[in-house]
């Protein structure tokens, strides 16, 4: 052999080595919830601050947890109707879709603003909008530029767009023949207090914080109008839990989530990331409103 | 009638005319406050633990989907370009029709937008790391297959021939005719592909398939500009350290050497080749097992959501005119940016070193940003729509341009600039009628594919709205509407293969040399 064919053998040896070590680690098969969420509203902390969260659910559940970032609403409805998810903190639009994707999915708990959730519609200063009295007022939107959040957002998109169709305000009747999706509420609020669109909509919720925190600029973009009250965020579990995780496990789940206070100082940490008191229990039939809505726009088929 | 070759480089840019009159009517300003606060934070990005600790977790999870995805495409090109070569089957069965068959059948992978791939992978499988790899090794191995199938349909056939009259078996004959002169090539375009499948990976991450583009778009959506130039930052460094090394690699073994004195090079060449690929291949392994990229998950289908019954009235009722109308335009705007301002900028940069090194900076900015992220920038001051969905895919484009161009002129038309410049022209004249003469048949060669790469592209600005098919596609996509989503990729296949066989002929007619001025450039088909 020479030296050279040595060293070609010893290096395919070594190669051929290193191959089954890739092969094993799928070994393991001790369950993991798998959790996930919407990134609606500051997603980058969203992903780093998730962390806590499945810390939690996992000291109380005694079950490995992990998150799973999703960037893109659609792409957690999907990963949540093939089973890549097993927990998702859903909008109401995203949340119904995925329940009726995924037939027998539970809905688990939400947050005390949820079962009334507003959106206002927000311009900006220097586009000539004044604030609006009643729906019918919305029609001052005809001919401005005008953006949503998410295509599939609730509160961003969906119920505005339904209270905008009310007020015979039609998609195309926007400046440039169609609205904006800015992909989050940020976003949007950052988009109308650039001036890049006239005005917009978002989640009530994420306005306010956005006023307290500086943010918007109350120069720059103010409300004009808040919409009637709506159904919305939810955790939705998968309906093979309990065969997964053992006898009782959604219950145990649901327990948990509705078990955190404020004066726990993690759960205080997790509560204020979602920006509630505390989590309860769902009315799945409040959720046939939005539904319907979803069905009237075309978001649900 | 053509103008004198070197002027066709610039006459691309004429599209600046239109677009600058365009763009005081669609600017509005009221973001400059934010502009400015994006700038200031390139110098102080954020170096909080947990925020670098992030993007690179996000880095590895991006730079391991391209590697992937890059070495799965680089396999199944190489087989399928064979498989679809005139030459191979020619020699094999004598008889070269399967060849085209082939070829056609491999147009329709390659017409679709690694983005839609992904998009559609998610809903068979769900969601796991490998469907991003899978996204980009389908049309990325498509690709490759028509390249290396079109080399090895160029390259001269008299040895083949002569081992086939000596007695030869067809496959044999072929790997020791045609192997040797054809793997250079192939390296040095493989290596262009890396650089490739490292941009889409962190596209594919900014639309949520994993990984870097992720962090990215969410920082830009927050509006946390330091903790967004953390990974654009740390993104830079690799995409520089990576075309450095794809160069250097390059450079070291697949340049034929020049005076054939160094003989033993061959030899050497040869045996680091063997090495780096038998390295490649356990720390692919390595990659997969630290991504947890399971193949197996390929094979979980997971059935399509219950769809409603199918409404062919409202999917023909889309405004498919204005629809198709709107994507063409943007890829022209787009592609005519892109091909006229690097030469220009060049130009315009030449003489003055400082200026030449800003336009290079901002050409590899250009490469680093996925234009969807552009494209939410540049809203912060222009109006949405069809326009501010051009400048993000030309910006784009050109910093890809603009590279190819820079790299092309380093090693062409030197003496007859030093002649020109000896004769006393200026330092822009001699660069543009001693360089650019010889580039410009080659480099609008490549203008022309690159535009059919924008059509596909151009799916991926739909979140500036009214930018035609790529709009409509996410909007259907988040309404789950499975007959419109058919419809729209089918139109998009359409639409690509009609472009690609466009920029085929011009590249062809552009290729062509009336006046036997030398051989006709590899750069179209060598840069794809």
């Amino acid at each position: 052999m020479t030296s050279r064919k040595r060293f070609l053998t010893l290096l395919a040896g070594f190669c051929l080595a290193l191959v089954p070590a890739a092969q094993v680690q799928q070994a393991s098969s001790k369950p993991e919830l798998r959790i996930g969420a919407i990134p609606d509203q500051n997603p980058e902390k969203l992903n780093r601050l998730y962390s806590l969260v499945a810390n939690e659910l996992s000291q109380q559940l005694g079950v490995k947890v992990t998150y799973v970032p999703v960037t893109d609403y659609t792409a957690a409805v999907s990963a949540f109707r093939t089973g890549s998810l097993d927990l998702v903190w859903f909008g109401g639009l995203t949340g119904v879709q995925a329940s009726l994707q995924k037939p027998g999915a539970q809905m688990l708990a939400q947050r005390d603003v949820d079962a009334q959730f507003y959106s206002v519609f927000i311009a900006n200063t220097r586009g000539g909008l004044k604030p609006i009295q009643n729906q019918k007022g919305l029609v001052a939107l005809k001919n401005k530029r005008f953006t949503f959040g998410s295509e599939s957002s609730t509160s961003g998109r969906l119920m505005p767009q339904y209270f905008l169709r009310q007020a015979g305000v039609n998609l195309d009747d926007f400046a440039g023949g169609a609205p904006g999706f800015s992909g989050s509420h940020d976003a949007t609020i950052a988009l109308v207090q650039s001036g890049a669109y006239n005005a917009g909509a978002v989640n009530e919720q994420v306005w306010k914080s956005s006023l307290r925190s500086g943010k918007a600029n109350r120069a720059k973009v103010v409300q004009i109008w808040r919409t009637p009250s709506f159904p919305d965020y939810l955790w939705l579990g998968q309906p093979n839990l309990n065969q997964r995780f053992g006898k009782g496990f959604s219950t145990k789940l649901q327990k948990a989530i509705l078990s955190w206070r404020s004066s726990d100082p993690e759960q205080k940490q997790i509560l204020n990331l979602f920006g509630a008191q505390q989590f309860t229990t769902v009315n799945p039939a409040e959720y046939k409103k939005i539904e319907q809505v979803g069905r009237q726009i075309g978001k649900i088929r | 009638m053509r103008p004198a070759a070197p002027l066709w480089v610039l006459l691309p840019a004429l599209v600046l005319l239109p677009l600058l009159a365009l763009l005081p009517g669609i600017s509005h300003g009221g973001g400059w406050e934010l502009v400015g606060e994006f700038a200031a934070a390139a110098l102080q990005p954020s170096l909080e633990p947990l925020v670098v600790g992030s993007v690179l977790g996000g880095l590895g999870v991006t730079a391991g989907i391209a590697l992937l995805g890059w070495a799965a495409s680089l396999a199944l090109g190489l087989v399928l370009g064979i498989a679809s070569s005139r030459v191979v089957w020619h020699t094999c069965c004598g008889n070269a029709a399967p060849a085209s068959w082939i070829r056609r059948l491999l147009a329709l992978p390659r017409s679709i937008h690694e983005l839609l791939w992904g998009l559609l992978l998610l809903q068979l499988v769900g969601l796991q790391p490998v469907v991003a790899v899978v996204a980009i090794a389908i049309p990325f191995g498509a690709l490759v297959a028509r390249v290396v199938s079109d080399l090895l349909d160029a390259l001269p056939t008299a040895n083949l021939e002569a081992l086939r009259c000596g007695g030869v078996a067809g496959p044999a004959a072929l790997v020791t005719a045609l192997g040797p002169p054809l793997l250079p090539q192939v390296i040095s375009y493989s290596g262009y592909r890396l650089e490739c499948a490292l941009r889409s990976a962190t596209m594919l991450g900014v639309f949520g398939l994993g990984g870097l583009g992720t962090e990215l778009r969410l920082t830009l959506q927050s509006l946390a500009f330091r903790e967004l130039w953390t990974g654009l930052w740390l993104l830079l460094a690799v995409m520089l350290l990576l075309e450095a090394l794809v160069g250097w690699l390059r450079r070291r073994w697949a340049m034929p050497a020049r005076l054939g004195l160094h003989r033993r090079g061959v030899g050497r060449q040869g045996r680091e080749i063997l090495v780096a690929s038998l390295v490649l291949l356990p720390s692919l392994g390595l990659v997969a097992w630290q991504l947890g990229i399971e193949p197996a998950g390929l094979l979980r289908w997971q059935g399509l959501p219950p769809l409603g019954p199918a409404d062919w009235g409202a999917v023909l009722a889309l405004p498919w005119a204005s629809l198709a109308g709107s994507t063409l335009l943007l890829t022209l705007l787009a592609a005519a940016l892109a091909v006229g301002l690097a030469p220009l900028m060049l130009l315009v940069a030449q003489p003055c070193r400082p200026l030449l090194a800003l336009v290079q900076g901002l050409w590899a900015l250009g490469r680093l940003w996925p234009p969807p992220l552009t494209a939410l920038l540049l809203l912060f001051v222009l109006q949405p729509g069809l326009v501010t969905g051009a400048l993000a895919l030309g910006f784009h484009n050109l910093g890809i341009l603009g590279r190819l161009l820079l790299e092309a002129a380093e090693t062409s038309g030197a003496p007859q600039q030093q002649a020109l410049l000896a004769a006393g022209a200026g330092p822009r004249l001699a660069l543009l009628y001693g360089r650019f003469s010889s580039l410009a048949r080659p480099y609008l060669a490549y203008g022309a594919y690159r535009s059919d790469v924008i059509l596909r592209e151009s799916v991926v600005v739909g979140l500036v709205g009214a930018t035609g098919l790529g709009s409509q596609l996410l909007e259907s996509l988040s309404s789950f509407a499975g007959d419109e989503l058919l419809a729209l990729v089918l139109v998009y296949a359409a639409l690509t293969l009609l472009g690609e066989d466009l920029s085929d002929r011009a590249r062809l007619w552009l290729l062509e040399t009336p006046h036997g001025d030398g051989p006709p450039q590899e750069a179209g088909g060598a840069w794809r």
